[in-house]
Formats: structure tokens, sequence, C-alpha cells
């Protein structure tokens, strides 16, 4: 005696191929590839989860279609289950990643630009376009008192207070690197818990660096909690 | 504490799945593609088995197939099941991930100021691929080969080319005519057939691909990398530790020497070349794929030998450009 699922091996196999085409389309649409991948790869998920759900199309009418019953075995039926329930798992919990977790254990991102080709006025630079610029200008007098408005999420440092910071990404989550900006907490402010997305406006002030020396801080004059923005990762 | 880790993991996990999915895909098609324009792949018998020139034929045919190393397994797969020399196969398996257009361009595209490195990859990982087709190819198929992949395989050589010990049935001696006579019509598989098998191949390709993603996204999580990143300036440890990194960061060649531009300034150029050629030929994402084509002594030898080739290439570097 077959049991049921070998007797119609198509129609599971367009159930889990529908499933695997299901987890690359919905996740082109609801965002979450923005929370995983650099936003060059969206357009070849998004096909590549067409063309699944072609594939799978196809194998519904082989099922259903005339002609002999196709009768797998049972590797294959444990294959066409597995990959099913993975994929359902995958569609089920979408990830939930720790920024400043993942932030922790990498080192940061130390990319050298030689020279910057094309600087922007100062309150409408990044936070990243703050570190690349500062590590292309070493001479930190040059910015004090400059304006400052960014945005990124609190990464807890060792050894001093936490930092304002961005993942960068250069293919997936798996290679995000941190950047991060010193900021000079104001005075009996309570700390923000790791993780927490801000916004703040204020200037670059020149502060002692807790190595010796100085460097630029970003002195806040407004700090406000915001949400995780939609697209969180930059190239 | 162990709940975030954890989501992080699984965040990284789907980074990495959703990231290669798409190129496994495009190796998939690429291999039915193959069954469907050439059935029976006479074309494969007829590369060279040359000890030299298969490995280097096999690497240069990455050029005509842009995948990167997951897409690049089903298609070796293929090539092997029929009936390809075997150092043309390992030759492709191992080099046409990092020589073919996409990879070459986003390699330049992240080391403009480098030209010695859009040189130093491509030989480099034909220099690996060469060494590891020679070095398997002592092997002997049984032992190297998945018993279904060999099988498949035998299906497809002809039958003086396999030794008396090796094969499980079949005549002995020269092929009677009506056997030459049918291996020169093969028929094109009908494309219900066709799709049936691509589909399958995918899942189970995706499966293992699952499987690795998994371990790779734990490893990450919680081995923290600035640990293997510390030792950037010594000439073989830093050589040492990108190839471990390597193996564990598992990206895909086509993508992964824009990851190798955010520590470049940190480490020796040895060690950079290193971690761009270990890469393409095995991490932890790579390994169950891998574990389609070989048996454990074949993963472990790959393994093993690709480490000491690039480990001495990377020294070599680094004693001239240090």
């Amino acid at each position: 005696m077959t049991p049921p699922l070998l007797q119609r091996a198509a129609l599971w196999r367009a159930a889990s191929l529908g499933l695997w085409a299901l987890v690359m389309l919905v996740s082109s649409v609801d965002g979450r590839l923005d929370l995983l991948l650099r936003a060059v790869f969206h357009p070849l998920v998004a096909l590549a989860g067409l063309l699944l759900l072609l594939v799978a199309l196809l194998q519904l009418r082989l099922a259903f279609g005339p002609g002999r019953q196709e009768r797998g075995d049972r590797r294959q039926a444990r294959t066409l289950l597995l990959t099913a329930a993975i994929a359902l798992l995958v569609l089920l919990l979408p990830p939930a990643p720790s920024f400043a977790d993942l932030a922790g254990q990498r080192p940061r991102d130390e990319t050298a630009e030689s020279e910057l080709s094309f600087v922007l006025p100062p309150a409408q630079r990044s936070l990243t376009d703050w570190v690349r610029l500062l590590r292309s200008q070493p001479d930190p007098k040059l910015f004090a008192g400059d304006p400052v408005r960014i945005s990124g999420f609190v990464l807890p440092m060792e050894g001093e207070p936490p930092q304002l910071a961005r993942l960068l990404v250069r293919c997936c989550l798996a290679d995000a690197s941190p950047v991060g900006l010193p900021v000079h907490w104001p005075a009996g402010q309570a700390p923000f818990p790791a993780d927490q997305w801000l916004a703040i406006d204020g200037v670059m002030g020149l502060k002692p660096a807790p190595g010796g020396g100085e460097r630029l801080e970003v002195v806040p004059s407004r700090i406000r909690p915001i949400p995780r923005p939609a697209r969180p990762l930059e190239p | 504490m162990i709940l975030t880790r954890l989501a992080t993991a699984w965040a990284l996990f789907q980074g990495l799945l959703i990231e290669a999915l798409p190129f496994l895909l495009i190796g998939v098609l690429i291999s039915a593609g193959a069954r469907w324009f050439a059935p029976g792949g006479r074309w494969l018998r007829r590369l060279p088995s040359h000890p030299l020139l298969g490995p280097l034929t096999g690497a240069a045919l990455g050029f005509a197939l842009p995948a990167c190393e997951c897409g690049n397994v089903p298609v070796a797969r293929r090539m092997l099941s029929g009936g390809a020399p075997l150092g043309a196969g390992l030759g492709f398996l191992f080099a046409a991930p990092v020589l073919n257009p996409i990879v070459i361009a986003s390699t330049w595209a992240a080391f403009p100021d480098q030209p010695w490195l859009l040189l130093a990859r491509p030989l480099g990982a034909v220099v690996v691929a060469v060494g590891l087709a020679l070095l398997l190819g002592l092997v002997g198929e049984p032992q190297l080969l998945q018993a279904d992949l060999l099988a498949e395989r035998r299906l497809h050589q002809p039958l003086a080319a396999v030794g008396l010990l090796e094969r499980s049935s079949g005549l002995v001696g020269a092929p009677p005519p009506s056997a030459l006579s049918a291996e020169a019509a093969p028929v094109r598989p009908p494309l219900a057939e066709l799709m049936k098998h691509a589909s399958q191949e995918f899942l189970y390709l995706a499966l293992l691909l699952v499987m690795g993603s998994v371990i790779a996204a734990l490893v990450q999580s919680f081995v923290p990398r600035s640990w293997l990143l510390a030792v950037g300036g010594a000439p073989t440890l830093s050589i040492l530790a990108l190839m471990l990194l390597a193996l564990v960061v598992s990206v895909c060649s086509s993508v992964d020497a824009f990851l190798a531009l955010s520590f470049a300034a940190q480490v020796t150029p040895g060690a950079l070349l290193a971690f761009l050629l270990l890469g393409p030929v095995i991490d932890l994402k790579l390994v169950s794929l891998l574990g389609l084509l070989f048996r454990p002594r074949g993963l472990v030898l790959t393994t093993a030998g690709a480490a000491l080739m690039v480990l001495l290439i990377g020294q070599w570097v680094n004693l001239w450009r240090l």
C-alpha cells in the first residue's frame, strides 16, 4: 500500500515550490528584503519568485492532468515535506534581528576612501556620510560647529558611552559591518536601550577622546526616539 | 540575551538563503536547459580528458555559464553525470565561480585601484582548480563520487572506459553494435519530465542550502568576527584567519569582493587574496551541497587541498607585495 503522499508526487512538488515562490514574492512586497538584502538584489529575488511560481503551476497541471499518476519514493517524500515545512516556517516567522547585537560582534567598517568626490552640506549628511567624511579628513577641527541631523540605532560600546550607529551591507545581512559616531549624551538623561532608533539634531563638537587627544562628537540639541526606518541598511 | 542572538541568527539565515536561492534556481535551469538542448550530452564526453587540459577546459566553461558557486553545483553534477571527464567537471566546479564575467566585474568594481588582484584572483582560481582536479583524480571515481551520481555517470560512459572491477553491470569487452546505435540517437526528454526533474532537483538542493545556511548563520552569530580579524597584520596568521572567515561567512562569489573591501585595509594582501580564492571553492553553506557530488573522503580532500594551496598562494603574494 503506497502512502497517499506518494501517490501524488507532482501535487506535493507543486505545493513545495509554490511555498518557496511565496517566500520570495512575499519577502519582496512586505519590506522583509529591506532588512536582509541590499536593494540591487531585490529584483532578482522577485524574478526568481515568479519563475518558481510558474514552475509550481506547471507541476500542478501535471498533477491533475491526464496520464498516469506518478508515484514517488520515500526519500522524495521526505525532501518534499521538509522543504515545504521550512518554507512555511520562513514565511510565518519574519526576521527580527538585533542590529546592536550584530554590530557588537563585527569589526568596524574600515573602507578607506582616498578622496570624496562629492560632499553634501552638513545638515544633509547621513550618519554614514559623516563617518566617511571624518575618515577621509582626519583633522577634526575642520568640522567643529557644523550642524548635524542624523538617525541611527543605539550601539553600546565597551568602556565608553554608546554610539549612534548604522549597518553597512554589501550583499546580505551576513556581511553587515557597523559604522558609528560618538554622541555627547546630555547629563542626567536616562540611557537609551540598545537597538533603539533615534533621530538626533545638534552640532559637531570637539571633546576629549577616551584614549587621549580630541575627537568630534555629536552634541545633541534634540533627541527623538523613532521607529526603525523602512530601509535600515545602508550600501 | 540568547533569544536576541537566536533572533539575529534567524535573520542571518534568511538573508543567506534568500540571496542564494535565485542563483541556485539559475543553476538548476541551466542544467535543465543543457538536458533539453543537448540530450544525451555527447559534447560532455568530448571534453578533453588530459589531466591538465581537462580542468582548464572546465574552468574556461565558467565564462559561458555565469553562475556563482551555489548555481554551479547542479551544473557540475549534470556534467559529471553526463559522463564528462572527471578533470573537466572538477575544473568547472572549482574555477567557474571565479572565472565568470559577473564575478570578475564585481571584483573590479570593488578594487579598481588594485589591478594585481584582478589578475591574481582568476589566475589563483585556475591554479587551485587544476591542483584539486589532479589531487582528486588520484582517488579514483568510486571512492570519490556519491553512489547515485556514479551510477548515472556510468550509464553515460562508454563501457570500455570503465575498469572491470568498477562495473556493477554490463557486458565484458567491446559493446555490441546495437548499443552503439542506441547511443548515437539520444532522445530529447519530454518537457514534463524535464520540469519534474528540475523541480525535484531544485527542492533537494534548496534543502541542502537550508542546512548550510543554518550552520553558517549559527557560527556567525556565536563566534565574534573580531577574533578572526584581530591578527590582521601578521603575514601567516592573517591568511589563516581570513581563510577561516571565508569558510564561515559563506557569501556568494559574485559579491564577496565587496565584503572583502570592508576589511581590506586591515589585512595583508595575501590574506585578502586567500579570502577571495577559498570562499568560492568551499564554505559552510556549500558543504552540504558538495555532499551531493562527493563522498566524505572527497569533501575532506577538497577542503584540505584547497586550504593548503590557498595558504601557499597567499604566502607567496605576501612575500611579493609586502
